[in-house]
């Protein structure tokens, strides 16, 4: 206490505010800068007189509706049953046992792997001569001549495919931020509980559950953000415009497409995205942001 | 039944599912990872030729030469046993070009020769393990140059996340200010907004300055999902030290940068060091701003983006850079893997 008094008032006080500095500077180049002039490229004209017209060849094009029905249902139905699946297994693993340190390794893999190296993956497991036809015949669960055509067949379909490869990689993540979650817990509520008489199934309902509301929160807040912006595994095994997404459209209109008329329409698209993600953002920040971070300080 | 023994069954019965369901994870997370990168060690032939392909590559390759009318018939030995006729013909060097292709041997010409001239004769030469990511480096133009330049923008992204990241950082661990808050949930709105937001309008700008297609542009884009992440995570280090200690540095005379620099930085090594190695595995991977950010100049990602795109049909080379992609994360990842938690977690550092 003594050695801060010692320095100058006001050099104490502007002192956060000089270390903050350059990350507002950084941000305000690198951030606030291509967001404006997002904002404005996409509502200007050539001419640069005001303009909506990329937002209505946007909204004309039938692939935005369709991609935008594709991501809604992706965010909806993978997220919550990933959600499901991970929180059952992180209450049946919630033990330690032997090998668990290395197995929560195992379970962070899928998510640090690569997006191209997971699509390389699906790609050449889920081609109709790729190796996971093979592994099913050879575990005799197909006949030789027999393959499955998993990349086949309409979009409900594909989908599917879609949510299944998704699962792979989220479901071990989701459940291994839940484990944190239940480990930080303590353990006299539980404890109570069954004291109590409570059943298995009321403790997890009425007890585990409630307190790990925040980190539920966190979890599947964070998934919906990158699964609104799922995009790459999908032209990986499907190529552009099999099955739009939001991003893959944008992607196709700035990369397949380009040009400078193609270009403002994703510039467009991007500040589309950006709108859904950044509500979805600040929800995030409403719900656990405030909260819990500052009380531990 | 006693109660005892009914709690013991119990307890079993728990264990036993616990290992089932832990070893059937693993399982799951696993084989995908594994056929990877056993296909990434596949020949032509063992990728394509067979059905079922084959779930390992095969230890050893055998060639059978035969004299013919025509000249001389090279075949080599399936999963199965049989030989299947690979080409035919008198030029050994073209012959044997080929066989290296499609089996990933190290046959040479002379040895083709050689066993031509005692035909019939089988033979089993050295299988090259690594052919294909020598291949895949090769078809892929630039794969090397953009496998340095994923090197260098991880680098870069690091050393701008960390200083200016860290700085801040350290300001939100040991200060309350006006502000504080909003600018700590600023900070991390800024990171979860979405990159290709960011990228496009970025194209312009970035060209404005000379940046575009540049590593050192797609760094400067990177580091603004990164800095805001290193904020809170090396908030959270500065606060996990404790300032009495660097209050006890200034008591015995030091300036506040020399306790920062001797007292606190050294304690929070271990933590910055998980922090960057995040920053690395995020910035090694990312796709999309690249995809836009680049031209002639892309990153490795690129590179494997394009391989598997532009040809389906070498999936088995694909594999190989994947491989290549894959390592240094997983590395990473396994280095780190006590904070990673955290890390994903977001705020709940």
């Amino acid at each position: 206490m003594m050695a801060e008094e010692r320095q100058p008032r006001r050099l104490k006080e502007a002192l956060p505010y000089l270390l903050i500095a350059p990350v507002l500077l950084y941000y305000l180049a690198f951030w606030m800068r291509p967001v404006l002039a997002a904002l404005y490229q996409s509502v200007a004209d050539a001419d640069g007189s005001f303009t909506l017209r990329y937002y209505q060849m946007l909204f004309e094009d039938p692939y935005f509706v369709r991609g935008a029905v594709n991501t809604g249902i992706i965010v909806l139905i993978s997220v919550s049953l990933e959600f499901v699946l991970a929180y059952g297994l992180a209450l049946l693993i919630n033990t330690r046992f032997r090998g668990s340190t290395f197995f929560l390794f195992l379970a962070l893999i899928p998510m640090a792997l690569p997006p191209v190296a997971v699509g390389a993956m699906w790609a050449s497991g889920l081609a109709t001569y790729g190796w996971l036809n093979s592994l099913l015949v050879h575990l005799g669960l197909l006949g030789v001549d027999e393959r499955i055509a998993f990349l086949a067949g309409g979009e409900a379909r594909s989908l599917a495919v879609i949510i299944l490869v998704d699962g792979w990689q989220v479901v071990p993540f989701m459940m291994i931020l839940l484990l944190a979650g239940l480990q930080n817990l303590p353990r006299e509520t539980v404890e109570a509980g069954r004291v109590f008489g409570g059943s298995q199934w009321t403790v997890i309902w009425r007890i585990v559950t409630p307190q790990l509301r925040a980190t539920i929160q966190t979890a599947l807040l964070l998934r919906i953000i990158a699964a609104i912006q799922i995009w790459l595994i999908i032209v990986m095994l499907f190529g552009f415009r099999r099955v739009p997404v939001l991003l893959e459209e944008v992607m196709y209109y700035q990369e397949e497409l380009g040009g400078p008329l193609y270009q403002r329409i994703a510039m467009a698209y991007a500040v589309i995205v950006a709108v859904i993600v950044s509500t979805v953002a600040v929800l995030y920040l409403k719900v656990s942001g405030g909260g819990r971070q500052e009380v531990n300080e | 039944m006693k109660p005892e023994s009914l709690r013991m069954l119990r307890r079993l019965a728990r264990t036993t599912t616990l290992y089932i369901v832990v070893t059937g994870l693993a399982v799951i997370i696993l084989t995908p990872v594994f056929l990877l990168v056993s296909l990434s060690f596949m020949s032509d032939l063992e990728a394509y030729n067979e059905w079922p392909m084959p779930l390992m590559p095969a230890a050893g390759i055998a060639f059978r030469v035969e004299a013919t009318e025509a000249g001389y018939v090279l075949s080599v030995r399936k999963v199965d046993g049989s030989f299947q006729s690979l080409i035919e013909g008198t030029d050994a060097e073209a012959m044997a070009a080929f066989a290296r292709r499609k089996t990933n041997c190290g046959l040479t010409a002379g040895e083709l020769r050689q066993a031509m001239s005692e035909a019939p004769r089988e033979w089993s030469p050295q299988r090259e393990w690594l052919a294909n990511y020598r291949t895949f480096f090769q078809v892929s133009p630039g794969a090397y140059a953009a496998l340095w330049r994923s090197v260098y923008v991880a680098l870069v992204t690091i050393g701008l996340s960390l200083t200016i990241g860290g700085l801040a950082g350290y300001a939100f661990a040991r200060y309350r200010f006006v502000g504080r808050k909003g600018l700590k949930l600023g900070v991390l709105f800024v990171r979860m907004f979405p990159g290709v937001s960011i990228a496009i309008p970025m194209v312009i700008i970035l060209g404005s300055i000379g940046l575009y297609d540049r590593p050192l542009g797609l760094a400067l884009v990177y580091a603004v999902g990164q800095i805001g992440l290193t904020v809170w995570i090396t908030a959270s280090i500065f606060l996990g030290i404790p300032r009495e200690l660097e209050e006890a540095a200034h008591v015995f005379g030091a300036s506040a940068v020399g306790a920062f620099w001797h007292v606190t930085l050294p304690l929070a090594l271990p933590g910055l060091a998980a922090s960057a190695m995040y920053a690395f595995i995020a910035s090694w991977n990312e796709t999309i701003q690249a995809l836009v950010l680049t031209q002639f100049n892309p990153t490795f990602p690129v590179v494997v983006y394009q391989a598997l795109l532009d040809s389906r049909s070498m999936v088995h080379l694909a594999a190989a850079g994947s491989v290549v992609m894959a390592l240094p994360a997983v590395i990473f990842t396994f280095l780190i893997r006590r904070y990673m938690v955290s890390m994903w977690g977001g705020v709940n550092v």
